[in-house]
């Protein structure tokens, strides 16, 4: 019965979204881009973060390399955007092939650092190759063709694509033999390589698969700015905020990192127009109190039924909202 | 018929001599004991065979193949399952979920669906009794619970060869005489199982052959009652003194 009511919710938002362009002002369709680019790249966290247990912080290397690849290519080899796309993931896939061995060596927090270093690292090179990115100058790319309207749906459409995707995937993802092996890594590794499974294998491909959908958000970005520089593409602060998205949302979920994307860029949204001066303020302070109020995410308390007391109440025991999420997954 | 086969075996920490040139075979369809005290090298040659310790010296042979230099996943899937002497359920997981992944990448596990798996669990399940815990978090399951539990996702691997390192252990008499049944009811079912235990009572009742390691070194192997009776295996766990006292050997 529940499983039914989710999937209406989910249609009936589906649908919405798809006439939305049609419906409000390019401010508020620029938001919703922003929020969809958002969701991409927190739900890109959950699968190596929330699935595996391998806290990726430095996947904004991704969205650079993905910006990059498509600024370069669109600018100095004149491609269109869509094999600008597909090189762009192919370079994530390469990357992930070639440091996914020695770096997801690395448990926790050496990990995470580990990621980081990739990323200054990469941002580093990027700055230094001026002939082919522009170095710090940052590279133009050109605009695309078409009024203001139909560009705007055009980006729209793209994010709002590529969030489905990801929600595909994760969904899939948690369902299959991969998703078990995931789940599994994540408890204890060396008790799964025990029971036979393959764990460096799988933890690669699920650094993949985040990197990729971390790239194709980034070619996104690069061609709907039309400009890019190093500061802004690999900049941490992305990664930062699509990690709290990740986390408020719910962990190991499949909508928990969108429901996180939208709460996040919905109150900054709101705090940004009404109050300026104390917009960071009060946007840390709402995440402050989500975290303590709703320790595993959005997603687990809209399925204790917004009962705000049980919920806080069995947020105490340890298993709480888990036990309903292995139900849904 | 010989299904492993463990050639002079030898393992250091250091220092250490965990195991000293360890040989032995296991027999098709045989509950083959592993006793000794603690400290004695049990485990860790349970861990050679599984793969997740390397090796000094020596090799050790699964169906007539050399499995040396394996990965634990490879092995595994060549049909060789262990449960952990420290029983953990896998986190954010129900029990059916906790066996399903023994089911999805065990021996038979490449030719499994997802959905199959899911029955093969179930059916599990109910074998050892705990299918009315099924859908709750294997966390949840109390300690005598998580070592069925335990058991349960080892048969899910459909192993050749199960080993078993010290499942018995923390069990009052009835939950071991309730354990003893089970392993012979995977035995049973087709499984030849290697059982490391500390709990001697258990082991003369389960086994149909023993041997004996101290010190890393193999003491002693034959029927069970032959080998707890004996002097030599009475001493290793207690001590010179008792051995007088009891005037036996
Ligand atoms: N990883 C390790 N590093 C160093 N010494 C170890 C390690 N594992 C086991 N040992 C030592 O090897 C000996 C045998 O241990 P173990 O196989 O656990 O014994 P048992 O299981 O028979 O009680 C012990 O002295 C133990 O301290
Ligand atoms: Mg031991």
């Amino acid at each position: 019965m529940k499983k039914i009511a989710t999937v209406l919710v989910c249609v009936a938002v589906g649908v919405f979204l798809v006439w939305c362009p049609y419906l409000v002002s390019f401010y508020w369709l620029r938001i919703l881009t922003n929020i969809f680019m958002f969701a991409i790249l927190a739900q890109a966290i959950n699968i190596i973060a929330g699935y595996v247990g391998y806290p990726a912080f430095g996947n904004v290397v991704f969205f650079g390399l993905g910006a990059y690849s498509t600024g370069i290519l669109m600018v100095k080899f004149q491609t269109t955007f869509f094999t600008s796309v597909l090189v762009g993931m192919a370079i994530c896939v390469l990357f992930t092939l070639l440091f996914g061995v020695p770096v997801l060596r690395l448990k926790g927090h050496y990990f995470a650092i580990a990621t980081l270093g990739l990323n200054e690292a990469t941002r580093a090179i990027v700055d230094n190759l001026s002939g082919l990115t522009g170095g710090g100058m940052g590279l133009s790319l050109p605009l695309r063709a078409g009024d203001i309207g139909a560009n705007a749906r055009y980006f729209y459409f793209v994010f709002y694509g590529t969030m489905l995707l990801s929600i595909l995937v994760t969904y899939l993802l948690s369902r299959s033999r991969f998703g078990y092996a995931c789940r599994s890594i994540r408890s204890d590794e060396e008790a799964a390589e025990g029971m036979g499974i393959n764990t460096t294998k799988y933890k690669t491909l699920a650094w993949m698969i985040s990197a990729v959908l971390t790239g194709i958000a980034g070619s996104g970005y690069a061609y709907w700015m039309s400009y890019i520089e190093p500061g802004v593409v690999f900049d941490m602060t992305i990664a930062i905020k699509s990690f709290v998205m990740f986390l408020l949302g719910g962990p190991a979920t499949v909508l928990g990192p969108i429901v996180g994307a939208f709460f996040v860029e919905a109150v900054s949204t709101l705090t940004w127009s009404h109050l300026l001066n104390y917009h960071t303020g009060t946007l840390g302070a709402i995440i402050i109190l989500v975290v303590i109020f709703m320790p595993q995410g959005f997603i687990s308390f809209i399925r204790q039924g917004f009962s705000f007391s049980t919920f806080v109440k069995k947020g105490k025991k340890k298993f709480s909202g888990r036990e309903k999420r292995i139900e849904m997954a | 018929m010989k299904i492993l086969e463990v050639i002079g075996v030898s393992k250091h920490f250091g220092s250490l001599t965990a195991l000293q040139d360890v040989s032995f075979t296991l027999r098709r369809g045989e509950i083959l004991g592993l006793i000794g005290p603690n400290g004695a090298g049990k485990t860790t040659l349970v861990n050679l065979i599984a793969g997740t310790t390397p090796y000094s010296a020596g090799d050790i042979h699964f169906l007539g193949k050399s499995i040396r230099g394996l990965k634990p996943h490879q092995i595994g899937r060549l049909g060789i399952s262990r449960t952990p002497q420290i029983v953990k359920p896998i986190t954010d997981m129900t029990t059916l979920e906790n066996v399903m992944v023994g089911a999805l990448f065990g021996k038979k596990g490449k030719k499994r669906t997802v959905r199959a798996a899911r029955r093969k669990a179930e059916q599990t399940l109910e074998l050892l009794g705990l299918a009315a815990k099924s859908n709750v978090p294997g966390e949840s399951l109390n300690v005598q619970e998580r070592k069925r539990l335990e058991r349960a996702k080892a048969l899910a691997m459909l192993p050749t060869v199960l080993l078993l390192d010290e499942v018995l252990a923390g069990l009052n008499p009835a939950e071991i005489d309730e354990g003893v049944d089970l392993i012979k009811k995977v035995r049973d079912a087709g499984v030849t199982i290697l059982v490391v235990e500390h709990v001697m009572r258990a082991i003369a009742n389960v086994s149909d052959r023993v041997i004996v390691l101290q010190h890393g070194e193999k003491i002693m192997e034959g029927k069970p009652e032959e080998v707890l009776n004996h002097g030599k295996v009475i001493e290793a766990y207690l001590g010179k003194r008792y051995r007088a006292l009891a005037g036996n050997g």
